[in-house]
């Protein structure tokens, strides 16, 4: 009948580091239109018990951007399915589903940027916020042959950290990683940074 | 951030999350509960559990709130515009229960006293009318939450 007919959002996918989850899609083009787009949501609970039923996003029903900031709707260690659809005006496209269902537990972990100083004698670390989810394993030492390393778990919020007491003229090396409890993974460690004590080493 | 229900750990689930998803929620749950005389997770269910009755407990109350409760009250969930809260708590139950179904079943010494405590809360629920009683213990996730916080580590 001839009505217009509006194409659905294409290539839906998620893009999700340390536990930030943005869905993605390509843009539906009108020209001179603007195209707004809403993302709805269904937890696995919901997808086993109430197929029907679905919830709007939380900051994307509507937005103009394609794509949309999940990280709030993702509220549980569980698979998710995501569909959006285009409006203009009266217009409303079908509904386009996210092939594979996301669970956050396949978020990309990447290694925290931190920053060595000295507080007095003291070796400071300042690490990456990377929000309530994420623990820090801390790993120091002195650099010296057979230095012991030491290990230090940081919790959320405890920032920044004072690791231990330093000796003037030596040298101290320092490497973290994440770990994020909800879904029992950790990231690699970053690249040590080492760094030298002023003053004169003390006489043995 | 972990549960540890005498011998059962569940990590990877946000207490702080379902308190706030339930306190959203609360007002609007607990205004459409009439039935005031009586009391579902009442004092017999769960006070006193020893540590190793936990696990059995939690994971025969989670498993009636995921198979029965929830699923009774979605269609409130959708007339009251709960949606959100409920997906919340809904989903991190179902989290909970799947990870207690392994090790729980490897404990048989205690299940029967823990079953006894359960059954107080089903009979309870059983006398009353369906919508009633689904109502009532979707208001009662309170209890159930401030119990299940005595079980979770920081």
């Amino acid at each position: 009948d001839g009505a217009a007919v509006l194409p659905a959002p294409q290539n839906l996918s998620v893009r999700s580091v340390n536990m930030k989850h943005v869905l993605t899609w390509s843009p539906v083009i009108v020209p001179e239109e603007i195209i707004h787009y809403s993302v709805e949501y269904q937890g696995e609970y919901e997808s086993l018990y109430m197929s029907h039923i679905w919830i709007p996003s939380s900051w994307c029903s509507p937005t103009q951007r394609p794509e949309c900031d999940i990280t709030e709707d993702i509220t549980a260690t569980v698979s998710y399915s995501l569909r959006v659809r285009a409006t203009l005006g009266s217009l409303t496209s079908a509904w386009s589903t996210l092939k594979h269902r996301f669970n956050q537990n396949s978020t990309i972990l990447t290694p925290p940027r931190m920053e060595i100083t000295m507080d007095g004698f003291h070796l400071l670390i300042k690490l990456e916020d990377l929000g309530p989810h994420f623990e820090f394993f801390v790993s120091y030492w002195r650099k010296e042959p057979g230095a012991k390393e030491h290990v230090k778990v940081v919790r959320p919020g405890v920032l920044p950290v004072y690791l231990e007491m330093v000796e003037p003229g030596a040298a101290y090396c320092v490497k973290a990683r994440t770990f994020v409890k909800a879904i029992g993974r950790h990231s690699a460690f970053s690249q040590p940074e080492c760094v030298k004590v002023q003053g004169e080493a003390l006489p043995l | 951030q972990e549960f540890q229900f005498g011998p059962c750990r569940v990590e990877g689930v946000v207490l702080q999350k379902l308190w706030q998803a339930f306190w959203a929620v609360k007002d609007i749950v607990q205004a459409q509960d009439n039935i005031t005389s009586v009391q579902l997770l009442r004092k017999e269910v769960l006070q006193n559990v020893p540590e190793t009755e936990s696990c059995h407990l939690i994971h025969a109350l989670l498993r009636f709130y995921v198979n029965t409760v929830f699923k009774s009250y979605r269609d409130k969930a959708v007339e009251f515009g709960i949606l959100k809260s409920f997906s919340i708590l809904a989903n991190n139950f179902f989290v909970i229960v799947s990870k207690l179904q392994a090790s729980q079943e490897k404990m048989f010494s205690t299940r029967k006293t823990a079953r006894r405590r359960f059954l107080l809360f089903h009979r309870a629920f059983k006398q009353l009318d369906r919508e009633a009683a689904v109502t009532k213990a979707f208001g009662e996730m309170d209890i159930l939450l401030s119990w299940m916080e005595k079980f979770y580590q920081l």
